[in-house]
């Protein structure tokens, strides 16, 4: 195919008209919008919880669903494309922790988890405060294994790190939020 | 059973995770779990973070899906229009350089041409009378570079004005 004939498929958004076309994007529209319905509320959730900032999670939660679209690899099942999009969602944090840290009025740190806190359950409200003395990796382990459910391997996928190192990982990261839990956080 | 785990942690992780923690567990499990320092971590933590879950998912007011859909098409169109351009900016970066390399090779090769004509110039174009009396006419030289570089600038100036316009 010469790039003379690309030209006015690509002009026209053509998602077909590129070499190795993402399959992610051919995902239509109505597929695409069943799926953000399905994930985007426990994504938002992750990215929340795990980075403290609300503000935050609401900018990464749209990028990771563009790059999700916009991605190269194919994605077998809602399973995989789900784990696919924590990945993407992970590797935003890591970009952003790794970013100059500029401090804002505007920043709302558990702000959002503490005003709703009266209808939450002890333990959960106290995740709040016990969240905020874990560290991040500490705190992206604990909630893609306890709240979203995935196995060591899967965690191991999504974060990059070494399966082998998950299970200890985990182990120290869960015996620290459950003695904080018991204390109130205070520990 | 290892320090970092029980071999009953399975178990109560499947009945965590499947919702039967406590009402469909076995009672001789609910006393291992209160007994077990592991296992009722595991229970504690799983439970909280559910529970978190639960609620925190309903916190959240998601832009519609339509518009990151078309954010996503926008942007995987101009990756697109991109890749197709990167060989026709090639193209252009390479016949830049060689037009560079010819106008120096003819630049060096007709040295000893150009520079007689821009030792005739001054008179062809009466120059000469633009100078004060008070300057040695050999320096008109000086004035018609400086002009000539100065209006190339500008000529590169306009044209990357107007590419950029477009």
């Amino acid at each position: 195919m010469s790039w003379e004939s690309i030209i006015p498929n690509v002009l026209a958004g053509d998602p077909q008209s590129l070499a190795g076309a993402a399959p992610a994007a051919i995902m239509d529209n109505e597929q695409f919008a069943a799926f953000y319905a399905r994930s985007a509320r426990s994504l938002w959730a992750y990215l929340a919880r795990v980075s403290r900032d609300p503000g935050l999670a609401d900018d990464l939660t749209q990028e990771a669903y563009v790059r999700f679209l916009c991605a190269d690899h194919p994605q077998d099942g809602e399973v995989a494309a789900r784990r696919y999009l924590f990945k993407i969602a992970t590797n935003l944090l890591r970009d952003h922790w790794r970013r100059p840290q500029s401090s804002s009025i505007d920043e709302l740190p558990e702000a959002v988890f503490a005003a709703s806190s009266e209808i939450q359950s002890d333990s959960a409200a106290m995740l709040g405060p016990a969240m905020a003395r874990m560290r991040p990796r500490d705190r992206q382990l604990l909630w893609l294994a306890y709240a979203e459910g995935y196995s060591h391997h899967e965690i191991a996928q999504i974060t990059g790190l070494a399966s082998a190192s998950i299970r200890l990982l985990l182990f120290r990261a869960r015996r620290k939020i459950a003695r904080l839990l018991r204390s109130g956080g205070e520990a | 059973m290892s320090p970092f785990s029980c071999t009953r942690e399975r178990e109560v992780s499947d009945l965590l995770h499947n919702g039967y923690w406590p009402q469909a567990c076995p009672g001789e499990l609910r006393a291992h779990v209160a007994s077990c320092r592991i296992c009722s971590d595991l229970v504690l933590v799983t439970g909280s973070f559910q529970s978190a879950r639960r609620q925190t998912a309903e916190l959240p007011r998601l832009e519609p899906a339509g518009a990151i859909w078309w954010r996503a098409q926008l942007r995987r169109r101009n990756v697109a229009i991109e890749k197709v351009g990167r060989p026709i900016v090639g193209a252009q970066i390479f016949a830049v350089i060689m037009t560079l390399v010819v106008v120096a090779a003819m630049a060096i090769w007709q040295f000893g041409n150009w520079s007689a004509w821009f030792a005739d110039l001054p008179g062809a174009l009466h120059l000469t009378a633009l100078i004060p009396s008070s300057m040695p006419e050999n320096s008109v030289l000086w004035i018609i570079v400086p002009v000539i570089t100065t209006i190339a600038l500008l000529s590169g100036i306009v044209v990357y004005l107007t590419s950029e316009k477009q």
